[in-house]
């Protein structure tokens, strides 16, 4: 194989006016793994994007072999030779193995695909993995048969079917079992040896020592540093990922852990979830932390009922199943969701429907409109909510106020249990200030919040507690005086030393 | 989940899913039954044939449909089509036309259907309007246009061809020549790059846009098939009538999905072949005929029909609901 070098040089992208990448850079050639490494909101999904021709930055420089491009498609960069492998992403489940891993890429003659060539071709790939697969995975097994993890290698064995230059493995071992990975990282011993140049995202600290080369660390959308793995430490590397400066306080903590417990899981288990034990006492907030998608959200779901789980759920001291969100409405649970549109919002309805629509059974066969309409009007003053009239519809809001009355409409339940399920995501700054005294007064009224936030300094300001969740499973609690950012970093990346132990990381923290 | 993880599991799946007009195949021998049962002379190969002519539009409408279907869309202008398509045949052709003026009628029959189908798919595809609305509406478009190229039924086909079309060529009735062409030509289609790229798209538009797949030129040529397909049938429908109808295609439109439905194919997609139609619309023609022997009213033909696509709707609902209730 031919050498290759791909160079991205000060890439930006910007999302209006909210900069996901302001300064990312990042050198590969063949025969290297480079791993890039941020913690939540880094940009490194960006970057990776940007190169395989996903994203189309706004500025900066991509060099290959020396000469600039610039990719309008993945299928530009893959005519290029960058191959990515996607979570899942590009796979039709109702096809064959054989039909997903050449889709678009067929062995063509006479306009006829070569059936019997895909097959074989197939199978040749699939014996790399040989032996960490089912038995009965092959060919013409349908995709929809297989395991995630050998939808994965499926993934992983379509990208390589391309014969690529470069190959990004984003999060690509995050659901493989630990043989498959070993396997994968001989596999990538030898492609490196065969000239490929590799970018690997992963978050797991463990791996990137074992197969990468190089490092190349992003921070708040700039790359702030590269380091040989040889020649680096863990501790050294979450250094570079963390922001320095200590996370506002915006919300009191309190010190009594006396209050009493009012929810509580024991192995709480789901496709996703793995084991998850965790108690929830009476006006706490309790934070969940971690990368992103590690399963708090899942978490969220199983406690409000929303997704089938196994284990055992305590409500104030007495065993609950929840099968459905009603079931737990009625006990008291409310759960926000995140993505405001989709979910939460009937947008081009009232405000005032808006509010009431979890409630509405609480006014009556013939709906006492007068009461509603005085609840709905007290719960918007405490939110204060800025808009014309509980009569306009909900899209007549901004996002912040928006957000505000996708957690007023539970409020009106009177929760003793409300799930937040990253409630502040791309809400202004200003809303979020309003948003937390929100949360602070509820606090104080004896509501137990839990908060799954993908922005870390709000887990710090916010939260009594932080659990740190990776591959479904909580992985560290955080409180007290270990509630703050280097730690919720390692626990995010697992990293197994703390850096604040560690002198080399540089200064107080 | 782990039923399926047996050796024998994937592979019986993967057979249903390809060879999805299993159930089909049940559903024909069961008809079958009863008509034999009610009308024993029904099955001598003349009254069969002749029947089965009855059904050679279908037969074409159903293929276009099932393109479209597994292409992930469904087209409600099929019908509308065809009664457009069938009026240009007649009325430019004639009962005693010219080999030229043949070419010429033929030409601008299959052009019309190709045309509309082009414009069913712009819209779907390319203006990413919903297939149910915009071929609903559109089907309106080409059924004024049949009325105005031909207000009232009339009009007749070359008797030289109609009497073609009542033959056996090489022995072998019209029917069979016409099911072996849609096998073979759908075969064809499937083993070409467009035939993979179909699947894909109405399997998972975003994975196999992702992959690389011309996700839009996929659709859109889904619908132009369809037209074609459904030009195609007219041509049919006019010979085996010998005249024009500007109405004459409504009712395949209803039951080319119902056919399609019968014979396996999925309605959300990804999934299915024609083989499955082509036995739907024989159940179809048998059910038609055990309503016409039971003597109860021919009115009961288009409610059984309704009947067969809300089963097939509610179908994958209520596996889902009854496996959700084995695993609790």
């Amino acid at each position: 194989m031919a050498e290759v070098s791909l160079s991205a040089q000060h890439l930006v992208k910007r999302y209006g006016g909210v900069v996901a990448l302001a300064d990312g850079s990042l050198d590969v050639q063949s025969g290297e793994v480079v791993a890039l490494m941020g913690a939540n909101g880094s940009g490194k999904s960006t970057l990776g994007k940007i190169i395989t021709g996903a994203i189309v930055p706004d500025g900066g420089r991509l060099l290959l072999d020396g000469e600039e491009t610039r990719f309008s498609s993945p299928q530009a960069a893959r005519r290029a030779g960058i191959s990515a492998v996607y979570q899942e992403l590009s796979l039709v489940p109702d096809m064959t193995v054989a039909e997903n891993v050449w889709l678009a890429n067929e062995p063509v003659a006479l306009g006829r695909v070569r059936r019997r060539e895909r097959k074989e071709q197939t199978t040749r790939l699939l014996a790399l993995f040989e032996n960490t697969l089912g038995s009965y995975v092959g060919p013409d097994s349908l995709v929809s048969d297989l395991s995630p993890s050998e939808r994965q290698i499926v993934e992983i064995l379509k990208a390589l079917s391309r014969e690529p230059r470069v190959m990004i493995l984003d999060e690509a071992t995050a659901s493989l079992g630990a043989q498959q990975v070993e396997r994968l990282f001989e596999l990538i011993g030898d492609w490196k040896a065969g000239g490929m140049a590799l970018i690997f995202i992963s978050h797991r600290m463990e791996e990137i020592f074992q197969v990468a080369d190089r490092a190349t660390v992003l921070r708040s959308g700039n790359t702030v540093g590269e380091a040989l793995l040889k020649e680096t430490t863990q501790e050294h590397l979450v250094g570079l990922m963390i922001e320095r400066g200590v996370a506002e306080r915006r919300v009191e903590r309190t010190a009594d852990g006396g209050k009493t417990v009012l929810l509580e899981t024991e192995d709480l288990r789901s496709p996703v979830l793995d084991g998850v034990n965790l108690q929830l006492r009476e006006g706490e907030i309790l934070g969940l932390g971690g990368l992103q998608g590690q399963g708090q959200s899942d978490l969220l779901l199983a406690l409000f009922g929303a997704v089938p789980h196994s284990g055992t759920v305590r409500l104030a001291g007495e065993e609950v199943h929840f099968s459905r969100p009603r079931q737990a409405m009625r006990e008291g649970l409310a759960f926000v969701p995140g993505d405001r549109g989709g979910e939460g919002l009937l947008p081009v309805r009232s405000i005032l429907e808006n509010l009431l629509l979890p409630s509405w059974s609480r006014y009556g066969a013939l709906l006492d409109m007068r009461r509603a309409r005085r609840d709905a009007e007290e719960t918007s003053r405490g939110l204060s909510l800025k808009m014309g009239s509980l009569d306009h519809p909900v899209s007549s809001l901004s996002g912040g106020n928006a957000q505000k009355v996708v957690l007023g409409k539970w409020l009106m339940r009177d929760p003793k249990v409300l799930l937040l399920d990253d409630p502040t995501k791309g809400v202004d700054v200003g809303a979020k200030g309003e948003f937390y005294n929100i949360l602070s007064d509820l606090r104080q009224r004896g509501v137990a919040i839990v908060l799954h936030s993908s922005d870390d300094e709000e887990l710090l300001g916010l939260c009594d507690r932080v659990i740190v969740m990776r591959d479904g499973a909580v992985r560290r609690e955080l409180s007290g005086g270990d509630l703050n950012k280097p730690a919720l970093v390692s626990a995010s990346v697992g990293a197994v030393a703390d850096p604040v132990d560690d002198p080399s990381s540089g200064g107080p923290v | 989940m782990s039923a399926a993880r047996t050796s024998l599991g994937p592979r019986l799946r993967r057979v249903a899913l390809r060879q999805s007009y299993a159930f089909a195949l049940v559903l024909l021998v069961v008809a079958v039954a009863i008509n034999f049962y009610l009308q024993p002379n029904f099955f001598q190969p003349g009254i069969l044939s002749g029947n089965l002519l009855l059904f050679v539009p279908l037969m074409f409408v159903a293929v276009g449909q099932t393109a479209v279907v597994v292409g992930g869309g469904i087209d409600l202008s099929l019908g509308a089509i065809v009664s457009m398509a069938n009026v240009i045949f007649v009325s430019l052709m004639g009962a005693e036309p010219s080999t030229s003026r043949i070419m010429l009628a033929l030409g601008a029959g299959f052009l019309a259907g190709i045309l509309a189908g082009a414009l069913n798919g712009f819209c779907v595809a390319v203006l990413r309007f919903q297939p149910i609305v915009t071929t609903f509406a559109t089907s309106f478009i080409f059924a004024g246009l049949a009325l105005y190229v031909l207000p009232e039924p009339g009009g007749a086909m070359p008797s030289g061809l109609v009497g073609f079309y009542y033959t056996n060529p090489l022995g072998i009735p019209v029917v069979l020549w016409v099911v072996a062409a849609l096998l073979l030509l759908w075969g064809l289609l499937r083993s070409t790059r467009y035939g993979t790229y179909l699947y894909a798209t109405g399997g998972r538009d975003l994975s196999a846009f992702v992959s690389g797949v011309p996700v839009s030129s996929v659709r859109f040529l889904s619908y132009c098939i369809a037209g074609l397909m459904a030009s195609a049938g007219a041509l049919a429908l006019a010979l085996s009538t010998g005249t024009g109808n500007p109405i004459g295609g409504t009712d395949l439109m209803l039951q080319s999905i119902v056919a399609v439905v019968l014979g396996g194919t999925r309605l959300s997609g990804g999934q299915g072949g024609v083989a499955g139609s082509l036995i739907g619309v024989v159940i179809l023609s048998l059910i038609q005929s055990i309503v016409s022997f039971s003597g109860a009213p021919s009115s009961w033909q288009t409610l059984i029909n309704g009947l067969i696509v809300v089963a097939a709707l509610a179908g994958p609902g209520l596996i889902s609901l009854l496996g959700r209730g084995r695993r609790n």
